[in-house]
């Protein structure tokens, strides 16, 4: 016993740091929370349950909504927003953010309108068009923000800026019209009755989702999120994953692009302008932390279902843009914070 | 003459477990109390009941007769007792006068009256000799002036009793002659201090009185005329170290790693060590003398210019932790939560991340080996938690160790690179710990172990070096360690005292201007190494009256 003060002074300043308490007797933690089960449940899946209750509020003010072209709608006008939040998904688990991929987007939508412009037929040149010009985006930024160690709010938002003026350039400075038929083929052709975006944003959230839990580099965005100088003493290349998250989301936005490009037969130089920010929330509402480390792909698909629902939602209804916009913001912050409430909860 | 502030019979306890055991203790006017004692004896909790950050489980507090309400910061300042604690808590953005003002501000007419404010720190510095630009930005200011620019902050409105938490802990050797004038400036203005440190030599240079607390008791209480350092470190270290650690193995003759000339960037000397299979190699110095360097730039986590590293003969490639990992070394890092554990991950994720590779076909998670590897390891190391599946955070801190440890065991470790690995964990699991660490030496693994905690160098320890200024200041066989004048010797080594063969590597190493600097830089030196980093350079005349301190050698 006669060193026991030795280590009670730190081991204290631990526990009244973080929110768990520790047992005196056992140093096993003691958990807060012992409502019944039920309520455990609930809090674990707030979100889930907001997003049932939105879905039942629509369903039942509305029996267009529950259609199968409008579901069918949505999911169509949901899957570029998917692949850009996946891709979001990604850079915030290491805790930072993308800003740019609005005007990936756009550039990426121009370059393939322009390749598809002048090589008629050629579908596939314009979509790996489209990716490349994706990849560089996002390589750019993953440079800046591995190597260069530039804060990726302020990488990407240059990104976000001199990007949209490239998208503006490759027009000239106006829209790319009078493209070939084939073009649209690309988003409007139906495989097992759904449209290829539709199957890709299935695609990439389920595929997305089991690499993060099954494989290293999974682990890697986590651990270099959760804690980047403990990462780096077990061995993980943090600035390897940082480049390949941006250069990922940047892959992502550009097929995004020119899906988008695809659907409207054109190439118009303001496409995905402010999307990214629908991504961010989108995100977040999914319960990730803007500190990295947490969140997941589930996640993320749930505040996307979320927010498409509102967005389809409130149009059913009639009601005018501008209130949908006030509905959304206070429902975002609504969301998070509900999040916030029950984890400190559930501790 | 009458005590300005008693402590009388202070209890306090955390959970249950006993911090301080009925502390009391008087400070008179104008006297420098030193409070020695090892890290976890209490002396920061003292201090902390004493400025009212904590309110004490019984006792009482009086300042100048009247009780302080413990528990209450602002009312212990109003009364006149200020703390500078050990961790500066200056704004670093924003300039010399704000921090001095900030919460006291300067207002006239509704609006700040910044040169009222510039004039007033002026002058409130120039008490102390300090001559700086005001103006000039905190961060701008070296280390040491800005703590004495926080202990002018806490005096300024008339305290009559100041806590300094290991003032000197932060700052360079040079840097603390300054300290020690602003220290001695106050004890003539009547102010009483208190001044933790564990460094013997700070403790003759200051103290009037001398105040040892072990485990919450208070052990010494003398005046320092008359009181040997033998005395002072006996009171501080006696107690027995045989029940905390268990038998040293003795070690292999063949080398597992092999540094030569590893030159770490900043340290002031490359570095060159061996350590045998099955050999714990300890690494002693004070604060800052470089061991978390060495062991950092051994693993590859901290940039290094020169020299080779080896395991088992084979050479790894430097400044890379991959390489480091794959030769078969570990690293058990000194700042769990910072850089060792990812506290949002749960035990079997912390657990499989050093070694994903052999856990991963193809870049896809083997999920049944992972669960039967890390939880064998964490098995073997008795971790106490709910399962795997548990998050490292919600742990306790001997358990988060634990895990910090034992994910490496999941693969063969040759050298295992330990940074203080007991801080912050309890009693229980500290001598856990030190079982882990003799059974693992025992199987053959090479053990360097940096750390402060003097008996876990002498307990565990088959060879200690003793570090200083990022060079290997000297060496302790077994037996020296044995030696009953070991812990002097460590002291001495460790802080570049008298003994003159401790002192030789340093001062020759290669001049660049390291912490030892005090004892051989000239006047014209001293001043550009710290100057430079002073707007104006006004710092010069702050830097040049360390000629006239008790420390300062050379008078010219």
């Amino acid at each position: 016993m006669t060193d026991t003060a030795q280590a009670t002074e730190p081991a204290v300043a631990d526990t009244q740091s973080s929110a768990v308490t520790t047992s005196p007797t056992t140093g096993e933690p003691v958990r807060r929370f012992s409502g019944p089960w039920w309520a455990a449940l609930a809090l674990r899946n707030a979100m889930l349950i907001v997003v049932v209750l939105v879905i039942c509020y629509f369903s039942y003010r509305s029996l267009r909504f529950t259609s199968v072209e409008n579901l069918t709608t949505i999911l169509i006008a949901a899957a570029p927003f998917a692949l850009i939040a996946l891709g979001q998904t990604l850079v915030i688990l290491t805790g930072g953010i993308d800003l740019s991929v609005g005007s990936v987007i756009a550039m990426s939508a121009m370059a393939a309108a322009a390749v598809a412009k002048a090589n008629p037929g050629q579908v596939w040149l314009t979509v790996l068009t489209a990716l490349v010009v994706g990849l560089v985006a996002g390589a750019v930024n993953g440079f800046f923000v591995s190597v260069v160690s530039v804060p990726p709010f302020i990488a990407t938002l240059g990104m976000l800026t001199a990007g949209s003026g490239i998208a503006y350039a490759i027009g000239g400075g106006a829209p790319i019209n009078g493209l070939p038929a084939e073009f649209g083929t690309i988003a409007n052709t139906k495989v097992l009755g759904l449209q290829i975006p539709v199957i890709v944003m299935i695609i990439g959230i389920v595929g997305l989702a089991i690499v993060m839990r099954r494989s290293a580099y999974g682990m890697r965005v986590y651990a270099v999120g959760g804690n980047r100088a403990a990462a780096e003493i077990a061995g993980v290349n943090a600035r390897r994953v940082l480049f390949s998250v941006y250069a990922i989301s940047g892959v992502l936005a550009g097929l995004s692009g020119v899906m988008l490009a695809s659907r409207v037969i054109s190439g118009p130089p303001n496409l995905g302008q402010g999307y990214e920010l629908d991504a961010i929330a989108a995100v977040v509402i999914g319960g990730a932390s803007l500190m990295g480390g947490r969140g997941s792909v589930w996640g993320t698909a749930l505040g996307l279902i979320l927010i498409q629902t509102l967005n389809n939602g409130l149009d059913i209804l009639l009601v005018p843009s501008y209130w949908q916009d006030v509905i959304k913001g206070v429902l975002i912050v609504f969301a998070v914070a509900v999040d916030v409430w029950t984890t400190r909860r559930r501790q | 003459m009458a005590a300005v502030l008693e402590c009388q019979d202070l209890h306090k306890g955390f959970g249950g477990i006993p911090v301080l055991n009925g502390v009391s203790l008087a400070l008179e006017h104008g006297t420098v109390t030193a409070l020695a004692g090892e890290n976890g004896a209490g002396k920061s909790t003292l201090m902390k009941i004493a400025s009212g950050q904590y309110r004490a489980d019984s006792g009482t507090v009086t300042v100048d007769g009247a009780e302080l309400r413990t528990g209450s910061m602002a009312e212990a300042h109003r009364s006149g007792v200020a703390i500078v604690p050990q961790e500066l808590a200056s704004l670093p953005d924003m300039t010399v006068y704000e921090n001095l003002f900030v919460g006291q501000e300067i207002r006239r007419f509704g609006v700040l009256d910044r040169r009222a404010m510039i004039r007033q720190a002026e002058q409130a510095l120039a008490v102390f000799d300090v001559h700086i630009r005001v103006t000039a930005r905190m961060r701008s200011l070296p280390v040491g002036l800005q703590q004495i620019v926080e202990i002018v902050k806490a005096t300024r409105t008339g305290a009559k009793v100041l806590l300094l938490d290991e003032p000197s802990s932060a700052i360079s050797e040079r840097e603390v002659a300054g300290l020690y004038r602003v220290v001695n400036r106050l004890r003539d203005q009547g102010v009483a201090m208190i001044y933790t440190t564990h460094k013997m030599e700070e403790i003759r240079a200051l103290a009037d009185r001398v105040v040892v607390l072990r485990d919450g008791n208070l052990v010494l209480d003398q005046a320092m005329t008359g009181t040997s350092d033998e005395e002072i470190v006996t009171a501080m270290i006696g107690r027995e170290l045989g029940t905390l650690f268990p038998e040293r193995s003795t070690a292999a003759a063949e080398p597992v790693l092999e540094v030569r000339d590893l030159q770490v960037v900043g340290a002031s000397a490359p570095v060159s060590l061996t350590v045998r299979r099955g050999e714990i190699l300890g690494l002693a110095g004070l604060v800052g003398a470089g061991r978390t360097e060495l062991i950092e730039g051994i693993f590859g986590v901290r940039r290094t210019s020169a020299g080779t590293i080896a395991v088992s003969g084979e050479e790894v490639h430097r400044q890379r932790p991959q390489a480091a990992i794959r030769g078969g070394m570990a690293l058990v890092p000194e700042d769990r939560k910072h850089s060792g554990a990812i506290l949002g991950m749960t035990v079997l994720e912390n657990g499989t991340l050093p070694r994903l590779a052999s856990f991963s076909v193809a870049g896809w998670l083997r999920n049944r080996s992972r669960a039967d590897k890390v939880g064998a390891a964490m098995r073997s190391v008795q971790l106490r938690s709910r399962g795997l599946g548990q998050e490292v955070g919600t742990l306790s801190g001997g358990n988060q160790q634990k895990v910090v440890l034992a994910r490496w065991l999941t693969g063969d470790v040759k050298v295992l690179l330990l940074d203080e690995p007991t801080r912050g964990v309890d009693v229980g699991a500290r001598s856990e710990i030190y079982r882990i660490i003799t059974d693992l030496a025992a199987t053959g693994v090479g053990v360097v172990m940096a750390s402060s905690d003097m008996p876990e160098i002498l307990g565990l320890a088959n060879r200690a070096l003793v570090m200083r200024g990022g060079a290997v200041a000297g060496e302790l066989s077994q037996d020296d360690l044995g030696r009953p004048d070991v812990q002097a010797r460590i002291f001495s080594l460790a802080a570049g005292l008298d003994a003159p063969a401790a002192r030789g590597p340093s001062v020759t190493a290669d001049g660049a201007p390291g912490p030892s600097v005090a004892t051989d830089g000239g006047p014209g030196r001293t001043v550009t190494a710290d100057g430079g980093a002073v707007t104006h350079g006004s710092s010069a005349l702050l830097l040049d009256a360390t000629h006239t301190t008790p420390t300062a050698e050379d008078p010219t």
